[in-house]
């Protein structure tokens, strides 16, 4: 395998296809790009869970941190498009390393308690300071300003289907940066450190510099997600930092299959359609995405790319099943 | 400091609360030798062991590495000072290609090099070519694409002393490397060894006696975590200590 | 002065709920090896189960009982039908299925009791205040501290000197143990998650005339179970103890001093005794 067909080739050409057709078939074009933003922040998730055997329950910390810092630049400072967007970025990143240095000092479950308390102090961090960040209100008249390059404005981003447009952008240089970064020496070192840490640092990797390195890439490509979605909703509301939010990530993220890149954009594509048809319908319809859940665990450990994969049976079932049970805390 | 000792402890002890599992060890391992550790179960061999691969940090005494104090120096960066260690219960990257195996051990010896995360895996041609040759070296180049999970016990074990090897250590430390193997593997596990001491110094702790004698240039007996007797395969065997101490274990039992 | 004696009673009151919440999370991780993601769910259905136990008995001494006997039920038949699917799979899907179960009871209760919550009050022997000098304290607080020091007691006496106990702490140790242990290794299990999520359920009874009902507050609970078990140690007797009344105490002080700040204050200690002491105050490494 050449490195080019690596990175550019297999499942990125599913993934451009993706972006080409989901504006096309979906009911409306803000259901894609909300879809695409949650596949970001899902992808970043993917990127500790499946690559790393980190379960981190801290992704919303870096998607509200990510919304508010971006809201509060643009709001204050007048920051532009590009601008707030490396905020959001910058910030996620240093969220992430100081929630991550002090999580990783725990492994296993111990962890795992560890970045669903941080997440609840990140929930009541912004209630409390709600002069920074409305509080219960969220933040409100969030602007999406334009798209300018060299001085140059290439478009308002006003309309819905011009900001897809830049959101699959984004989403196409991340989703290749993220297979760059799975194929390097840094990647393969990560799914080393997830199928046997032991092993890694006894061959001479310093373990926990590389965790923490993949927490900081996993929240600066949250932030950004989260930047996106205060875009879209021209808002930054609370909701972003609770723990539902982290919950909902990680759902996205298993529920699509953890083996693959592809299946961080099944997963948020899945659950933000049920989410979007049901709760029209049914207002307690998180019981049936609890069931789901549970159904997801019983019978499809591989997640809907897992489940794909097994029935194209590009790979024997036994294959994909085995990979994705050695991905995990243990 | 005698230069021709590339390993030397000197009242190494390690204590686990009131019981003292090493009580006060002088080793020496000569450069180039393949070096022995032996003893009844409980002598303190594994202890020792931890205490060299840092593991476990002594309670006293200090460990000399090539003219180097690395008594309490971090496991990790043991590699690259030149140790490296095999396992006694086999630790591989059980779901990875046998080739991959061996490449990210030998990434190991990047340190923080290998957080690059913007070029390929295989840019760094070193490693390739290090997991290639000690393919070659432990004779798994048929398998190498298979999932090391997939390998046989002994060409598991085997593969465990091949990642030690990605290291490029100028000592190899192995612990009990024919641990589990069933007797058809042994003779290939002993060829390996005696083959790897040609341009290694090798220290290991075994149990399998007829492969001690047959490699071993010196042998450590350890008694109650300390060392009894030191001498060549044909002295240990002749001495009335070691049989004691080995009887009384048997005694015990 | 009195005030600050008011909020530290007051504090070791949550305390003991704290510590009943965290107590059963602790013994199932424990014993099992399994993390109970849905603990705050069923704290919730608990305090729920009694609102409903006192709306149509208007006994709330019943409720006491019954609810958490209810919970302890519904949990033991959670755990034969699916928890036990998944003790032998990582710790992930654990995590998932009582996820899973935690949002189903939420929404489950949502649509039982409505979306806004509810209040139970005190039973009428407790409605009233107990004076110690100049000290005025309501009675049904005091009430709960004791309850669940003699709860706390019981349990204790449980763990430490019963077969079970022995058994769980066995099995705690070493779970090579519970596989010798042979055929009745299910009932154990089966048993001790029942026990510790109904003492959750009974947490979820005790704070309800304190505290009120308010559906989404699950997470929260768990929330703070984590910090309490993170702080205290995990499977630990006494962590649990120790950590629930700490946080207990730390919040409701706080809540006199930073009102808003009070929750983050917790969370705050936490990671501070990460720092100072990864293992916990009594975990062991």
């Amino acid at each position: 395998m050449n490195k080019k067909t690596s990175i550019f080739g297999g499942v990125t050409i599913i993934a451009l296809a993706l972006m080409v057709l989901m504006p096309i078939l979906l009911p409306s074009v803000t259901l894609a790009t909300e879809i695409l933003i949650f596949a970001l922040a899902a992808l970043a998730c993917n990127l500790l869970l499946g690559y790393t055997g980190l379960l981190s329950f801290g992704q919303g910390i870096f998607f509200g941190g990510g919304a508010y810092s971006a809201s509060l630049v643009m709001l204050h400072l007048n920051f532009g498009l590009i601008s707030a967007l490396i905020t959001a970025i910058l910030v996620g990143a240093l969220l992430a390393l100081i929630v991550g240095a002090l999580a990783i000092r725990r492994t296993g479950i111990y962890f795992v308690m560890l970045t669903l308390s941080f997440s609840q102090m990140a929930y009541f961090l912004a209630y409390t300071f709600s002069d920074w960040t409305g509080g219960d209100n969220g933040l409100l008249d969030v602007p999406r300003p334009a798209l300018t390059l060299f001085g140059m404005t290439i478009s308002d981003l006003q309309s819905s289907e011009a900001f897809y447009i830049f959101v699959a952008a984004v989403f196409a240089i991340v989703f290749v940066f993220s297979r760059r970064v799975i194929h390097s020496p840094f990647g393969t070192t990560l799914v080393a450190i997830r199928e046997n840490e032991g092993r890694s640092s006894a061959v001479g990797f310093s373990t926990n510099h590389f965790k923490l390195v993949a927490f900081v890439i996993s929240g600066a490509i949250t932030g950004l997600a989260g930047a996106l979605y205060a875009m879209l909703l021209n808002f930054a509301p609370l909701s972003n930092v609770e723990l539902l939010m982290s919950e909902n990530i990680l759902i996205m993220t298993i529920i699509g299959g953890t083996s693959s890149l592809i299946g961080s954009i099944l997963g948020a594509g899945s659950i933000v359609l049920m989410g979007d048809l049901l709760s029209s319908i049914w207002p307690r319809w998180m019981m049936i995405l609890g069931a789901v859940l549970i159904a997801v665990v019983l019978f499809l450990p591989g997640g809907l790319w897992g489940g794909i994969l097994s029935l194209t049976s590009k790979f024997p079932w036994k294959k994909v099943k085995t990979n994705v049970t050695s991905e995990v805390t243990k | 400091m005698n230069s021709s000792y590339l390993l030397e402890t000197s009242s190494l002890g390690l204590d686990y609360g009131a019981f003292s599992a090493v009580g006060n060890v002088d080793l020496k391992i000569r450069k180039g030798s393949i070096h022995t550790v032996i003893g009844p179960n409980g002598a303190g061999k594994t202890s020792l062991f931890h205490c060299l691969t840092g593991e476990r940090k002594p309670t006293r005494g200090s460990i000399h590495f090539n003219g180097e104090n690395l008594t309490s120096l971090a496991a990790h960066k043991r590699v690259s000072k030149g140790m490296s260690r095999s396992f006694q219960i086999t630790s591989l990257f059980q779901n990875l290609s046998v080739r991959e195996n061996l490449r990210i051990a030998a990434q190991g010896r990047d340190g923080l090099n290998a957080l690059k995360f913007w070029v390929p895996e295989t840019a760094n041609k070193a490693n390739v070519a290090k997991a290639d040759e000690v393919l070659e070296r432990i004779k798994l180049e048929k398998y190498a694409d298979r999932q090391a999970g997939e390998l046989s016990h002994g060409q598991q074990r085997v593969l465990e002393v091949g990642m030690a090897l990605c290291g490029s250590p100028s000592l190899l430390l192995l612990d009990e490397p024919t641990s589990g193997m069933g007797v058809d593997d042994i003779p290939i596990m002993t060829g390996l060894i005696s083959e790897l001491g040609k341009d290694h110094t090798v220290m290991l702790i075994e149990h399998n006696m007829r492969l001690v004698m047959s490699i071993s240039d010196r042998i450590t007996v350890m008694h109650q975590g300390n060392i009894l007797i030191e001498g060549s395969p044909e002295e240990v065997k002749g001495d009335e200590q070691v049989k004691k101490a080995y009887l009384g274990e048997s005694g015990h039992e | 002065m009195n005030l600050y004696l008011f909020q530290v009673v007051n504090g070791i009151g949550l305390g003991m709920i704290y510590f009943l919440i965290s107590v059963g999370l602790s013994i199932i991780f424990g014993l099992l090896n399994f993390v109970n993601f849905a603990h705050g769910a069923f704290y919730l259905l608990g305090a729920y189960l009694s609102y409903t136990a006192v709306s149509i008995t208007g006994n709330y001494w019943l409720a006491l009982i019954i609810a958490p006997l209810c919970i302890a039920f519904f949990a033991w038949v959670c755990e034969r039908t699916l928890i036990k699917r998944v003790y032998h799979l990582p710790h992930m899907y654990q995590i998932l299925v009582t996820l899973g179960v935690a949002l189903i009871i939420q929404e489950l209760c949502i649509s039982i009791w409505g979306p806004i919550g509810k209040s139970i009050s005190p039973p009428d022997s407790l409605k009233g205040v107990i004076a110690i000098g100049e000290f005025y304290y309501p009675q049904y607080r005091l009430f709960v501290i004791a309850f669940a020091a003699v709860v706390a007691l019981l349990v204790w006496y449980l763990l430490d000197k019963t077969k079970f106990g022995a058994l769980v702490r066995a099995g705690s140790e070493d779970a090579e143990t519970v596989s010798l242990l042979g055929t009745h290794t299910h009932r154990l299990f089966s048993i001790t998650f029942a026990l510790g999520v109904g003492l959750a359920g009974l947490a979820g009874v005790l704070a309800a005339p304190i505290k009120g009902i308010h559906p989404f507050v699950g997470p929260e609970v768990l929330g703070i179970a984590f910090v309490v078990v993170v702080i205290g140690g995990m499977g630990s007797f006494t962590g649990a103890l120790v950590g629930g009344l700490l946080v207990g105490i730390v919040q409701s002080v706080m809540s006199t001093l930073w009102p808003q700040g009070a929750s983050l204050m917790i969370y705050a200690a936490m990671a501070l005794v990460i720092l100072v002491r990864p293992y916990g105050l009594f975990g062991r490494a």
